[in-house]
């Protein structure tokens, strides 16, 4: 089993979402992040106002796949996701010892 | 309960458990089930102790079985626990403990979930305030048996005792923790998924309401409550009928499951449970949780009225402001509760006056205060009368904006709509009453959805809160910045009242549906074009936001798409503001500080976007591209065509070559109103329309425009008339069609009330500006003799900031002056520029608080302005900025 973790363009959501159920994936978890990569921060002005913005909105997604659909996954997420400007987000891959379903105890693959 | 020849008591219970569920579902009545199953324990409880007392004669005396809580009311829910409480007198504890133990064993192999304790009588004499639940239960005391002299030592001194010590500070620690319980429900019965127990207006209120009376009265709870309340039929109603629902909820999910979710409630509705003639088909779900909706108000409403007897109270605490009621308003103010005076001053009942009944919502709204009990019911009874005797108008909003901008508006709409006063006003308010609407992240129906909104916008302006988180509370008070700077709140609450009607019409697009119910408000209340325009545009577009927010908002197309929706700073502001709030309202962790980011960089790349491009993007009536792409005509300006049947050609010429934010801030008929001003440039080349408006907050926002052919010094002339007469310009705009014509627009405020206090000077400002625009009359002249109003140091002082773009159009330069916002600074400005000879060809000039923020698009000679042109106008702009201000 594997765990993705995919850091993404909020804008992009719904279309990774409906790439993943397409490419057979429906377990996700989705979390409000915020941070930067190599954008780094700037300084925005507002009607003579100045903010700073350091950390852009991002969207965090979670999920763990069999080893076979792990291939699958990535495509899925980098199909959409990709626009090819900074900031289009990262996946970390990382393997998963063991997996329980919480609610009859189903161990393994099952359990996703 | 003797068991039968060989079945069990387990057996004899299920079986008769199985004959009470079969009489409720073919007779539906709940208080009758939980009776009998409360009956049903008792002979079961008994039968246990009996048993014990058989084999230890001994137990037989000093100590009494006694039910509590909802078995002492005698009420067993189908799954509720079982409270049951052995007295034991000194001496017997240690006799009684096994055989306690062994009937609370034998009940749980009974299936029941029993909450058994042995109390000494000692314990039961006063109230613990660790644990205040339990001299709530000893309230619904009920002996099973036992010793009867035992019983009688509890009743009549311990808890006689509790209750005449420790009544006073029961009832308090009750209020505090319905108060609570109040508040994880969002001090709202109107949940889409409410639990018919907890929730506001639930039989956990019921009782509570009885509870209160009891103490009140020191006797029996039961008996007094149901006999000094006028409305004990309604009451039992409410509760039968909340009693049969939980019923059902126990049958259906098999375990102490009090919330009504969707499916149960259509599985109700089917069952028609807690109507009469069940078994006479279905109803409609919606129609059945109005039903519950509506019996869940009485008994929210039967336990406010016994909380203001006692004294107490049990909503949320909110400090009451205290606001002067002169004495002549036909209602009093007193230690926060509302009184409508018998007959106003004209000897008529003040409940039967729309004027003095609308006041005292206005004081609701500004002061938190509630309405008495009398009041309530005089004011119900008298809606059909308030009805014919109401006058539509601007003069009934003036007094529905005044309730809308009160701090606790949401509190005065609330009890508005529980009177039908609300829907007097505005009947497509009706249409959402308690309705629920299923989807899966809103908690409130779509009226109480409303009221959140509204409270959520007041919350914008109040105090930072200690107790809030600190991520949340840091973007409240930063959209609350934002607050300050509207010109007219007023018409950013009405939207919100009125953004979510459209949900009770069937309608794919309940925002288009809302707008056209919106219509017909607007036409009553006879708002002018400009504040309408507002409200309906803020009712079309209250999604635009949340959905621009879902596409990349750090890409310049989505941003520019979103400003061309959008057009204006103020509304800008309105529907961010309306945005964040809606959000809110979804439910109570909606608005994540991640969701409040993201629509604060929108508003701000919006605000930055706004003004660039205006000079640009400019109307081609005959192919002018529609928002989806096509080349199609587009709609406004189809509508405005077909205002001016025959004349469709001059009309097309003149709105040739108007920005198109000309046309997508202006109603159809305004511009109408500006093209039949060119009609009749011969009998006068300068047309001019002057409204003189009051705004809810008293000061008067007027609107003066200038529809005449370009030539020079016409904006410079028009802003140093309104300075001449002490004018303070707070928006203003100017725009030119391609055949010359010039639509100038300033709203403003009058410094000295000069054309409030004098009719006759309206003429005199009229003519004047018109010789000044005219050059029939000297601007230094005019200036010379004018009025200084007496400056007070400014609050937040802002810094003066000129800035050239070159890149905002292909043939005019644009210029943003920032600077502190004090009358005459837009003469000194346009001064500057027409001094230069440089041509306004568009401009945009907005105030936010205390910041003006102007922009101009600019030519000299029909050519942007050179790189010296810039520097000079730099320089002669921070020189006349600086001599106005001094």
């Amino acid at each position: 089993m594997q765990k993705i973790e995919a850091i993404i363009q909020p804008s992009k959501l719904d279309a990774v979402k409906d790439a993943l159920v397409e490419a057979g994936i429906s377990g996700i978890t989705i979390f409000e992040a915020r941070g930067h990569g190599r954008q780094k921060g700037h300084t925005e002005f507002y009607r003579g106002r100045e903010y700073a913005v350091d950390l852009l909105p991002k969207v965090k997604l979670e999920l763990v796949v069999s080893d076979d659909m792990k291939d699958k996954a990535i495509e899925a997420i980098i199909s959409v996701a990709r626009t090819g400007r900074i900031g289009d987000g990262k996946i970390f891959v990382s393997r998963i010892d063991e997996a329980i379903r919480i609610r009859n105890d189903e161990r393994g693959e099952i359990a996703l | 309960m003797n068991p039968t020849p060989g079945g069990t008591a387990r057996g004899v219970y299920e079986e008769r458990i199985a004959e009470i569920r079969s009489n409720f579902e073919s007779n539906g009545d709940g208080l009758h089930a939980a009776a009998a199953r409360s009956s049903l324990v008792d002979g079961l409880v008994m039968q246990f102790w009996e048993e014990q007392v058989a084999a230890n004669a001994r137990l037989g005396k000093g100590v009494a079985v006694c039910a509590i809580g909802g078995f002492g009311r005698g009420q067993l829910f189908p799954y509720s626990d079982v409270d049951l409480m052995f007295s034991v007198e000194k001496g017997a504890e240690k006799l009684a403990k096994e055989p306690i133990r062994s009937v609370s064993q034998s009940l749980w192999d009974c299936g029941l979930q029993v909450s058994c304790v042995a109390r000494p009588l000692g314990e039961c004499e006063r109230l613990d305030p660790a644990n205040p639940e339990f001299a709530l239960a000893l309230l619904d005391l009920r002996w099973l048996g036992g010793d009867q002299g035992t019983f009688a030592r509890l009743k009549e001194k311990s808890v006689a005792k509790l209750r005449s010590r420790d009544g006073e500070a029961i009832g308090i620690e009750l209020a505090k923790l319905t108060s609570e319980r109040h508040a994880k429900f969002g001090d709202t019965l109107f949940h889409l998924e409410p639990n018919v127990k907890d929730c506001p207006g639930g039989l956990r209120d019921a009782n509570v309401r009885q509870w209160l009376a009891g103490l009140r009265a020191g006797k029996n709870a039961q008996s007094v409550a149901m006999a000094s309340s006028p409305s004990t039929e309604e009451f039992q109603e409410a509760v039968a009928f909340l009693a049969a629902v939980r019923c059902f909820l126990h049958y259906r999910n098999e375990r102490d499951d009090n919330t009504l979710d969707w499916q149960t409630q259509d599985a109700a509705a089917k069952h028609r449970v807690g109507l009469p003639g069940s078994g006479r088909g279905t109803v409609d779900a919606a129609y059945w949780m109005r039903t519950y909706f509506r019996h869940a108000r009485v008994i929210e409403k039967c336990l406010l009225r016994e909380a203001e007897s006692a004294g107490l109270e049990v909503e949320s605490p909110s400090a009451v402001r205290r606001i002067r009621v002169p004495e002549d308003a036909g209602f009093q103010l007193k230690a926060g509760v509302l009184e409508l005076a018998q007959a106003s001053s004209s000897g008529v009942d003040a409940a039967y006056e729309p004027e003095i009944v609308l006041a005292a919502f206005r004081a609701m709204a500004e002061s938190g205060a509630r309405l008495s009990q009398g009041s309530e019911e005089r004011i119900a009874n008298a809606v059909p009368r308030l009805s014919s005797n109401l006058e539509e108008g601007p003069g009934l909003w003036r007094q529905l904006s005044a309730i809308l901008i009160g701090q606790r508006a949401g509190h005065a709409l609330r009890a508005m709509h529980a009177l039908g006063v609300l829907e007097l006003i505005l009947p497509e308010f009706h249409g959402i009453d308690a309705l629920v609407i299923r989807d899966a992240y809103h908690r409130y129906t779509v009226d109480e959805h409303t009221f959140v909104l509204i409270d959520t916008l007041h919350g914008l302006k109040a105090d930072p809160k200690k107790d809030a988180r600190k991520e949340v509370e840091e973007w409240r008070v930063k959209f609350g910045a934002i607050v300050a700077e509207l010109q007219n709140p007023g018409l950013l609450y009405l939207a919100a009242v009125l953004h979510d009607t459209g949900k009770g019409r069937v309608s794919e697009n309940h925002a288009a549906e809302s707008a056209r119910l919106a219509q017909s408000v607007l036409s009553r209340l006879e708002m002018d074009a400009y504040d309408g325009g507002v409200v309906m545009r803020l009712i079309e577009t209250h999604l635009e936001m949340s959905a621009a927010m879902r596409r990349d908002i750090f890409d310049a197309e989505t941003v520019r798409a979103f400003v061309a929706k959008i057009q204006t700073h103020e509304l800008l502001r309105m529907l961010t503001l309306f945005t964040y709030a809606d959000i809110a309202a979804v439910h109570p962790d909606a608005l994540t500080p991640w969701k409040a980011e993201n629509l604060w960089r929108l508003y701000i790349a919006t605000a930055n976007q706004l003004d660039r491009n205006v000079d640009e993007v400019r109307v081609h009536t005959r192919v002018s591209r529609g928002a989806l792409g096509g080349w199609r005509k587009d709609e406004k300006i189809t509508r405005v065509l077909s205002l001016v049947p025959g004349r469709e050609a001059a009309m097309e010429q003149f709105l040739e070559g108007f920005p198109e934010r000309y046309v997508s801030t202006r109603s159809a008929e305004t511009m109408r109103q500006h093209f039949e001003m060119t009609q009749h440039f011969a009998e006068d080349p300068f047309q001019m329309t002057f409204q003189h408006g009051a705004t809810q907050s008293g000061s008067a926002m007027s609107e003066i425009t200038l529809v005449t052919r370009d030539r020079p010094r016409l904006f410079a002339g028009m802003a140093a008339a309104l300075a001449a007469w002490g004018m303070n310009v707070v928006t203003a705009d100017a725009f030119a069609n391609q055949a010359g014509v010039v639509v100038d627009t300033f709203r403003f405020t009058d410094t000295f009330k000069t054309l409030e206090l004098n009719d006759s000077e309206r003429d005199r400002f009229l003519s004047s500006v018109r010789d000044l625009v005219a050059g029939r009359a000297s601007v230094e002249k005019l200036l010379s003799g004018r009025r200084r109003a007496k400056r007070r140091p400014p609050r937040v002082a802002v810094e003066t900031k000129i800035e050239f773009d070159e890149t905002a159009s292909s043939h005019s330069t644009l210029l943003q002056v920032i600077a502190q916002d004090i009358p005459g600074l837009l003469r000194a400005i346009s001064a500057t520029l027409s001094e230069r000879g440089h041509n306004v060809e568009v401009a945009l000039v907005d105030t936010e608080g205390e910041t003006a923020i102007d922009v101009f698009y600019l030519t000299t000679d029909g050519k942007r302005l050179t790189v010296e042109q810039e520097m000079e106008l730099r320089q002669g702009l921070i020189e006349a900025i600086a001599a106005n201000t001094r």
